[in-house]
Formats: C-alpha cells, sequence, structure tokens
C-alpha cells in the first residue's frame, strides 16, 4: 500500500463522516473543512484506526499538518505489524 | 440493513430511510458504525427526507460531568432523533460540574433542563489515605463520597425539577495490587464498588443510576479503558464502550415516559420445548433433565416462571389442538410452568395476531403492552403485519441461548421502587425474623417441616420412562440393587401384572427436586419383593425412604400381599445402604457374600407418619 492507496480509503471515510462533500489531496488540513472540528476528528480517528486496523500512539496524530502527513503516519503503522 | 442500502434510500429521498435507520442504529454496538448513521441522519434532516410517524416534542437534556462529553452527545442525540424521542441539549463544560450545579446562576439552570446525566470523575472517588489505614476511616471516605454524589443529584432535582441519570464508576482492570486489592477499603477497587453499592441502594426515585460498572463489566474491563482517550481527548471509557453508555443513557430517558410490557405471549412448539407435540406425542417431546436440549428449554421456562414472579403475566399463543396443546400443561411431569400460571390459552388454528388482538380485548389491556416470543419468522412476521403494536422477538436457533435473549430484550425491566417495594420490605423484615426463630429451633422434626416438603407418588407412565431410565441406569450409592433397565425393558414391566412400579417427585419452599426415587416391586405368591429401590441422594435424611415404604405397604396390602420382602445386593458402590432394610425394621432373612434378604410382615405394619405432605400416591386420580 502506498500513499495513493492511503488517500484513496480515507475518502470514503471522509465521504461517510462529513455532510458536505470533501476532496481528500495530501495538502488538505482540517482548518480547510468547516466541519473538520476537533470533536468530529475524534471520530474520525476512531474510524481510521478500524478500517486500516492500526492504532497510533499517544498524540502523534496532532503532529501531523495535513492528510498527505496523515497518511505517511498511517502508512508507517501498517508496515509495523 | 446494510449500510449502502440506507444511502441509497437517502439518495430516494424514500420516508423508509428511517425506518431503517432507526433499526440499524438500535442494533449498532460499534463507534464508528453508529457514527456514520449519525452522519447519515444529519444529512437526512438537510435534505428534509419526509418521515413518518409521530415526532415526540424535544426533551431538554443536560449532559455534564468530568470528562469530555464529545463525542457521546452525538450519540446519545442520534439515538434520541431515531427512537422518535429527539432532545435538545446542553453541555456542561469539562469537568465543571460542581460548580454547574450548585451554582445558582450557572447556566445549567438557565437552560432548565427536564432531564440531567451527570457522569461524575472516577478521580474523584479514589482513597486519598493509605492502603493500610483504619478501614473505618476508609468506610467513612466513600460515604462522603456516596453524600456528596446524592447532594448533587438532589441540588438539580431541586433546582429544576429534572429527573437526574448518573453514572457510577468502572472498576480498575489490571493486576495492580494482585490478591490484595479486595483485602483493603483503601484500594480503588474495593473504594469504587462500595461507591457504587451505596450509590445504587440510597439512590432517591428520582435519581436513575446508569451502571457504568455493569457496562464495563459486560464489555470487558480491559476493554472499556483506554488511558490514550483519556490523555489526548478526555473520554469517560474507551471508544469501544462508548455505543454501550449512549445505547444505556437512552434507555433509561426512555423508560421515564414509557411502562415496562405487562403480557409475555409465548408460542409453544420448540419454544417452550423441543419438538412439535401435535406429532412427536406428548412423551417425544423435548424437555427436562434427560438431554441437554430438554434442560435448555427447562431452564427458558424457569426464568420465565422468575418474570412472573416480578410481576409479568404469562400467556399462550400457540397453533394447535386446545386438547393436545393443553395436555402437555396438565400432564408432562417436566413443565415448569402450569396452566394457572397463565392468564390465557390459545391455542387454535387462528392467525396469531388476531388471537392476540382477542387476548387484548379480554384482558383490557393494550396490544402495546404485549411482547411475543415465537421461533418461527413467519409468525413473528404476521404479528409485525397485522399487529404492529405488539413487541416480538425472534428466537434463535439454539435454546441454550433463548434465556439471554429474554434477558437481553429490555422490556420487562422494573421501574424505581414503589411504596408497595417498601411495604413488602416490611413484610419480608418480619418474615426474615420468623426463618432466624426457625433456624434457632435445633431439632430435626422442626427443620423437616420448615421446608414444607411435597411430594407426588406416581405409578410409571409412558411420559415418565425416559426419567425413571435415567435415573436406574445412573444411581449407584442409594440403590439396593443396581438392576439396571433399558426404556424398553420399562416399557415392557408396564404391561406385566406382576409389576408395580411407582416414582417419587419431591418439592420443598425452595424448589422442586424432580424425580428422585424409584422403586419396581413384584408379587410372587402373596410376597411383594422389592426388586429395585433406589434413591438420589440430594434428600437423604428427608423421610422420603419412610414415606415410599408406607407407599410399599399400601401397594401390598392392595395387592393381598401378607410379606415384603427385600433384597440388598452390594456392589463397590452402594455400601451406604447396607444396613438399610435393618434400620427399616425388616428382619434379615439369610445373607452371604452376595445378597442378603430381608422380610417384613405386613398385617402388624402402620405407616411411619412423616413431615413430607403426600399430594398424589401412585394409581390415584390425579
Amino acid at each position: 500500500m502506498n500513499q495513493t492507496d492511503v488517500l484513496a480509503k480515507l475518502q470514503t471515510i471522509f465521504d461517510d463522516i462529513f455532510l458536505e462533500p470533501v476532496t481528500v489531496t495530501p495538502t488538505l488540513s482540517a482548518k480547510e473543512v468547516a466541519e473538520w472540528d476537533s470533536l468530529t476528528h475524534i471520530s474520525l480517528l476512531v474510524t481510521v484506526e478500524k478500517t486500516f486496523a492500526v492504532r497510533f500512539r499517544v498524540g502523534e496524530v496532532e503532529q501531523t499538518h495535513n492528510v498527505g502527513e496523515f497518511a505517511d503516519l498511517i502508512l508507517k503503522r501498517l508496515q509495523e505489524r | 440493513m446494510h449500510l449502502s442500502e440506507l444511502k441509497a434510500l437517502l439518495q430516494n429521498g424514500s420516508p423508509e430511510f428511517w425506518d431503517g435507520l432507526a433499526i440499524a442504529s438500535c442494533a449498532a454496538t460499534d463507534f464508528s458504525e453508529l457514527f456514520q448513521l449519525s452522519s447519515l441522519r444529519k444529512k437526512a434532516h438537510a435534505r428534509q427526507v419526509p418521515r413518518k410517524g409521530v415526532v415526540h416534542e424535544k426533551v431538554r437534556l443536560a449532559l455534564l460531568g468530568g470528562y469530555s462529553l464529545y463525542p457521546l452527545h452525538e450519540l446519545v442525540e442520534h439515538l434520541c432523533d431515531v427512537a422518535g424521542f429527539p432532545c435538545e441539549l446542553w453541555l456542561g463544560n469539562f469537568d465543571n460540574y460542581i460548580s454547574e450545579v450548585m451554582d445558582d446562576d450557572s447556566k445549567l439552570y438557565e437552560f432548565a433542563p427536564q432531564v440531567a446525566v451527570l457522569l461524575p470523575s472516577e478521580h474523584r472517588c479514589r482513597y486519598t489515605g493509605q492502603l493500610t489505614d483504619p478501614r473505618e476511616r476508609q468506610q467513612d471516605e466513600a460515604s462522603r463520597v456516596v453524600s456528596s454524589l446524592l447532594e448533587l443529584a438532589g441540588k438539580i432535582h431541586e433546582k429544576s425539577r429534572a429527573e437526574v441519570i448518573m453514572t457510577n464508576f468502572m472498576l480498575p482492570a489490571r493486576h495492580d495490587l494482585g490478591a490484595y486489592r479486595s483485602r483493603t477499603m483503601g484500594s480503588d477497587w474495593t473504594f469504587r464498588k462500595w461507591v457504587n453499592l451505596e450509590l445504587g441502594l440510597n439512590a432517591p426515585p428520582y435519581l436513575h443510576i446508569c451502571d457504568l460498572e455493569f457496562l464495563a463489566h459486560r464489555q470487558g474491563g480491559v476493554h472499556a479503558r483506554d488511558e490514550r482517550a483519556w490523555f489526548e481527548s478526555k473520554q469517560p471509557c474507551s471508544p469501544a464502550l462508548l455505543p454501550g453508555l449512549a445505547h444505556e443513557i437512552v434507555h433509561l430517558l426512555q423508560n421515564l415516559r414509557r411502562a415496562p410490557k405487562k403480557v409475555l405471549a409465548l408460542d409453544l412448539d420448540n419454544t417452550l420445548w423441543g419438538g412439535v407435540v401435535a406429532d412427536d406425542g406428548i412423551d417425544g417431546i423435548e424437555l427436562g433433565d434427560t438431554s441437554p436440549r430438554g434442560e435448555a428449554f427447562k431452564a427458558f421456562q424457569k426464568y420465565i416462571v422468575t418474570l412472573k414472579q416480578r410481576g409479568t403475566l404469562l400467556a399462550v399463543v400457540s397453533k394447535n389442538d386446545h386438547a393436545v396443546a393443553a395436555e402437555v400443561f396438565e400432564k408432562h411431569p417436566e413443565m415448569v410452568l402450569r396452566m394457572d400460571d397463565l392468564v390465557s390459552f390459545k391455542a387454535n388454528w387462528e392467525p396469531k395476531s388476531d388471537n392476540l388482538r382477542r387476548m387484548a380485548g379480554e384482558l383490557n389491556l393494550g396490544l402495546d403492552s404485549f411482547v411475543f416470543v415465537d421461533d418461527n419468522p413467519a409468525e413473528i412476521e404476521i404479528v409485525r403485519q397485522f399487529a404492529p403494536e405488539v413487541a416480538t422477538i425472534l428466537l434463535g436457533a439454539d435454546p441454550s441461548e433463548y434465556v439471554a435473549q429474554l434477558q437481553d430484550c429490555r422490556l420487562f425491566e422494573p421501574r424505581n421502587i414503589t411504596s408497595e417495594d417498601a411495604e413488602r420490605t416490611n413484610q419480608y423484615r418480619s418474615d426474615s425474623q420468623r426463618q432466624a426463630l426457625l433456624a434457632s429451633v435445633t431439632d430435626m422434626d422442626a427443620y423437616l417441616g420448615s421446608l414444607e416438603m411435597e411430594a407426588v407418588i406416581s405409578e410409571f407412565t409412558p411420559v415418565d420412562l425416559p426419567r425413571v431410565a435415567q435415573l436406574i441406569n445412573k444411581s449407584n450409592q442409594f440403590n439396593l440393587t443396581t438392576r439396571r433397565r433399558s426404556e424398553a425393558e420399562l416399557a415392557a414391566l408396564l404391561n406385566d401384572p406382576a409389576f408395580t412400579g411407582f416414582s417419587v417427585r419431591l418439592r420443598d419452599r425452595f424448589g422442586d427436586h424432580g424425580l428422585i426415587s424409584v422403586v419396581i416391586a413384584r408379587k410372587v405368591g402373596s410376597v411383594l419383593q422389592i426388586d429395585t429401590w433406589l434413591m438420589s441422594c440430594r434428600v437423604l435424611k428427608r423421610q422420603v425412604e419412610d414415606e415410599v415404604l408406607n407407599e410399599l405397604a399400601r401397594l401390598g396390602k392392595a395387592r393381598e400381599c401378607h410379606r415384603l420382602e427385600g433384597f440388598y445386593l452390594p456392589t463397590s458402590k452402594n455400601s451406604m445402604v447396607c444396613d438399610f432394610y435393618p434400620k427399616m425394621k425388616f428382619a434379615l432373612v439369610c445373607k452371604d457374600e452376595t445378597s442378603a434378604r430381608y422380610e417384613l410382615p405386613l398385617d402388624p405394619f402402620r405407616p411411619t407418619a412423616t413431615r413430607i405432605k403426600i399430594i398424589r400416591r401412585a394409581h390415584e386420580p390425579n
């Protein structure tokens, strides 16, 4: 799996969670999506962890600045398995 | 319904979307799934998908506590909405609940909640001293925690008249402290247990405990917590437990405005017993302790009786000939449910929905107070379509899971304590004083009397044969001759006029012991020989053997015998009864290593008085 694959999967998750359509790109960040507040974020993470069967370490998702970095983190945790 | 089907209904703006959403949401136990369903709901509202059915006025619901209440509030709001009880939410700030409650001018009271859900912080439910402190001191602190929680609930209720739902505390699930955890009140384990107990037992009627301890236990303690979720976003529990917590809060909310169900209407074949009585016959159905399946059905009946004891009315709705179905209730020895347990018995060939309607009319109850239970999906479907007010439970394929299905249906839960309950408590107290008196009486006779034993003695009947055969083939200790016989051999004995056999069932104040003794005797001239005499060791020293001898003598005399003959055939396991006949006043006739023969003249015999009430004797009419 590479970043493109991860982004494609993220797109389906975003489609389920957000009411307004959001196009997933590597540079997309939470600031650009009105519905993506700190609260939706929690639900998003739970869904991502379940979908990819990964578990992030405490605090590390906060360190990613956009969807591309987030996808890389998912890849990193996937490779550990 | 699959998520993709729901999405299609949503795309088409179909009103059926709402029913599908409600069903999927009720069943959802997974956080992501429930969250996605909530997103669909919001989309449907935004697109104004038309909705049938009554939607109640919004309930003003305040959520506050020592945790972040997101995304819990999202799940609560969603479940309320899809159930047709939407709420208007007010959320307290993280860990600000004490001032929100205690401050008369707080935003909480400005909101004027009708219901307040409070999740007190577990970090304040912890003993602050040493593990080795005196227990009284630890206990005092636990009691203070409880009083302060009760005080918070009281304040909310007093200020806003709101009903209060309060979570109690999860227990730790790590090995910390080891076995010592339960030897001190200072451990979180014991301290929180104590607080939870006192909180529940002392809660006033307006306070409804949301039993987080139980929910976490059900989930599995380790999976109920997630430390990362606390460090990152101050969650009350793991994401895995959040849906369960939300479902429970909404369940308690709904219980505030709906009564428990009143009537449990039951199918018969493959519901109360295994098999079809019209095909398999009364002695062919599976019920009772001779097979695992039979045991499962009997256990289901026993659970149903506990529902009756809690006040649920029981009824039967079955597709059967009345006489065939009724015979099982009247004659089958392993039936736990009897005719007088039922308020209505409809066994006929009318549609079950019609029968339920008729029953509701006769009992003067609404159809919405009925729960209908069947193993047949077609019958469930008919009732869903033609009597949709009735709640239905479709039993699964395995009868060992029937009890759990009813236990988890959540339709018969008692509500808060009433004054009648309080009256019952008083009654109980005087009862227990009586019991204490009884317990202090040390003589055996008084003890046996207090057991209120009742026995039914029955000649062998075809229905009983499997159980009689089972006892004959497994009893080792209290068994004078250890003669094994198959069910077929026993059936042959039934037709042999020289033989007479009977079984004894015993019950007492504490329950039913079932079939516990079997005797087979054979008339040879004017002598009645005791071919088989055995008894379950569970009922030793209960005077059952005295009553069996009384019965043997009675039957012997009726058959014009002048003497009983008993045999003891020693085995490696039956030494318990080596002196049994002499103890029963039989005289030894002859004895060698392999057998002993005893006799008892019948003419001078007088029955022994016992504390067992004989309900019926062999060959007597029912």
